[in-house]
């Protein structure tokens, strides 16, 4: 049996971001609270520098926010070491970016398995695991197939098999697809929203408003604000 | 990571191919200097290794093999009556002229011993046996040393005219060369004693057997009472003779500095290979650290990578090496290359990829995980 959902998995309060220092000090986040519930998907929407991509680094334990608390799956990363915080990230977190960042010189399947034997998973599960999430999204033909050998869009899908292959109760997404045409990126946003379940969560950076529709919950930034928190509803 | 980290290597065959060259360029020029300064060293010693002894009687002053006076006719028989002594076997290593076909004179070194239970001297016979330098006039000369003594083939029986005498080829050596490539002519300490116009029991060194290596500084200490002995340890004799030879004559340094100039362009090929390597996954690699992987396993891609290339680079550097020594033997030099020489060579072109790898190490170890999503 599945044990109760959480009210949050990740839990940032108070969150205040500055880069730089003395009189080149830029202030980019502003005292940012926000929650990501289990069994939504949430967009983080907002202007180019409106602090969306600073925040979603900092909700990842990628950066330390200058003050402010981060809790993420019931452990506060801002008070952890840095391999601390990679050790939950390891664990909890499953990343997909604009760009695939596959090894080119890795197949699909070498470049799911990989990312699940530097978990310490023997190797012979890896590829069991890294297969499945390849036919989960698709790609059971493309499976020996190196990254120049595949479209932008089956890459992309590879990048979201490996984030999702190691069953992370979080997906975090930067403008996954902004390289994408049209039809392929919905494709791709299928492929998150199927995962996002009762015991986890996806919270993905976005201008493209076509997302729209996958989406549980939208944030918009502006100034390194939160200016706006609407639930949607799906049909 | 070794699977991401050598397929990285791989999937780049011109990066691959120009780091193999760097480090198979390094450990062939280390290997070769290496073997040659030990194959000096060999050369310069070889008739004191090969005419053994535990202890090495000369005149007081000399420091090296090839200059020495020659000593009284008793003292053989001074050393034979100290206890412990079990052999006095006497040695004669001296300077001589030849006089060729065309009237030119050359330089050799004429070198006569009686030599130990179970060696000969001298000690690589391409033609004749030891045995043939016993009839009278006899002497044995490198084939290497055949033309440029005037001598023709085959030289077996051929007169040749030393010290303003006739002797007759009675052997020919093979690869018995002296560091300063001056021929070495071999004979029979009597025969030897008759050419340089020695008197019976004289010789130029005496190599002494000992009972019981134990009593060593006893005889040492009996024999240097008389004023005009000294008495050294063979393998210390072999250090001041190649320490002479190898190390004053800067022939050492020569090939340090080129082992070095090999090491330091293998360092910057192999440092410049892995550094555009790291450069060029700097973002996939970033991908890994946000996804949770520790400093360290980002820093083994590097670490696998410089290993590969250290031992395969290194085991083409060694196939090269051993062709070239191959080569140069042809010309009478030695390079050395036994398990000690391959053993250090190796070792050095390991270190040299380890300190190669270091900046790359650093930049994946540094590697920001949060430019993934810039």
């Amino acid at each position: 049996m599945m044990p109760p959902p959480e009210s949050s998995l990740i839990r940032a309060a108070h969150v205040h971001m500055t880069f730089g220092d003395g009189a080149l000090a830029t202030p980019v986040l502003h005292d940012v609270d926000l929650q990501l519930r289990p069994g939504e998907l949430t967009l983080l929407t907002g202007p180019s520098g409106s602090g969306k991509t600073t925040l979603v680094s900092i909700m990842a334990g990628l950066l330390r926010p200058k003050s402010g608390t981060v809790d993420v799956c019931g452990h506060r990363i801002t008070a952890m070491s840095e391999g601390e915080v990679a050790r939950v990230r390891r664990q909890h977190v499953g990343f997909v970016f604009q760009t695939d960042n596959l090894f080119p010189s890795l197949t699909a399947l070498g470049n799911v398995a990989e990312v699940l034997r530097l978990r310490g998973m023997p190797r012979t599960e890896a590829l069991g695991r890294a297969r499945a999430a390849l036919e989960r999204v698709g790609l059971h033909h493309r499976l020996d197939h190196r990254p120049g050998e595949l479209s932008g869009g089956q890459r992309q899908r590879v990048a979201v098999a490996r984030a999702l292959a190691g069953s992370p109760r979080l997906v975090i997404g930067d403008e996954i697809t902004s390289a994408l045409d049209g039809a392929t990126a919905l494709q791709v946003m299928e492929l998150v929203r199927a995962y996002v379940t009762p015991h986890t969560a996806a919270l993905i950076v976005t201008h493209d408003h076509r997302l729209e529709r996958f989406a549980d919950r939208i944030v918009a930034m502006e100034d390194g604000r939160v200016v706006a928190d609407q639930a949607v509803a799906r049909a | 990571m070794i699977r991401i980290a050598l397929s990285s290597l791989f999937f780049e065959r011109g990066k691959l191919l120009a780091a193999l060259s760097g480090v198979a360029f390094a450990a062939n020029l280390v290997l070769v200097q290496a073997g040659l300064f030990f194959g000096f060293q060999r050369a310069s010693t070889a008739v004191i290794t090969r005419a053994g002894g535990d202890l090495w009687v000369m005149a007081r002053g000399t420091q090296l093999v090839d200059f020495a006076d020659p000593l009284s006719p008793g003292v053989g028989e001074q050393i034979r009556a100290v206890p412990c002594v079990e052999r006095a076997r006497p040695v004669i290593f001296s300077w001589a002229s030849i006089r060729k076909p065309s009237g030119g004179i050359d330089n050799v070194q004429l070198i006569a011993a009686e030599a130990a239970p179970g060696r000969a001297l001298p000690w690589s016979l391409a033609e004749g046996l030891p045995d043939d330098l016993r009839a009278p006039k006899r002497i044995a000369v490198d084939e290497a040393d055949l033309d440029r003594l005037e001598i023709p083939r085959p030289a077996i029986g051929q007169p040749v005219e030393l010290q303003d005498g006739p002797v007759y080829v009675g052997a020919v050596t093979r690869g018995i060369r002296s560091f300063t490539v001056v021929p070495y002519l071999f004979a029979e300490p009597r025969e030897a004693r008759r050419i340089l116009g020695l008197a019976e029991g004289q010789a130029t060194f005496w190599a002494v057997d000992l009972v019981d290596r134990g009593c060593a500084g006893d005889v040492r200490a009996t024999i240097e009472r008389h004023p005009d002995l000294v008495v050294r340890d063979r393998t210390q004799f072999e250090q001041m003779t190649s320490h002479y030879w190898v190390i004053g004559s800067g022939a050492g340094a020569t090939l340090a500095f080129a082992a070095l100039l090999g090491l330091i362009v293998g360092l910057v090929v192999v440092g410049q290979t892995l550094y555009s390597l790291t450069e060029s996954r700097s973002r996939e690699l970033a991908t890994l650290k946000a996804m949770g992987a520790s400093g360290r396993e980002l820093a083994s891609f590097v670490i696998w990578q410089a290993g590969l290339l250290a031992v395969a680079g290194s085991v083409v550097g060694l196939v090269w090496a051993a062709g070239l020594a191959r080569l140069v033997q042809t010309i009478g030099l030695t390079v050395v290359l036994d398990a000690t020489v391959i053993g250090a060579g190796l070792g050095t072109i390991t270190g040299m990829c380890a300190l190669a790898s270091l900046a790359s190490v650093r930049k994946v170890v540094k590697l920001e995980a949060a430019k993934v999503f810039r």
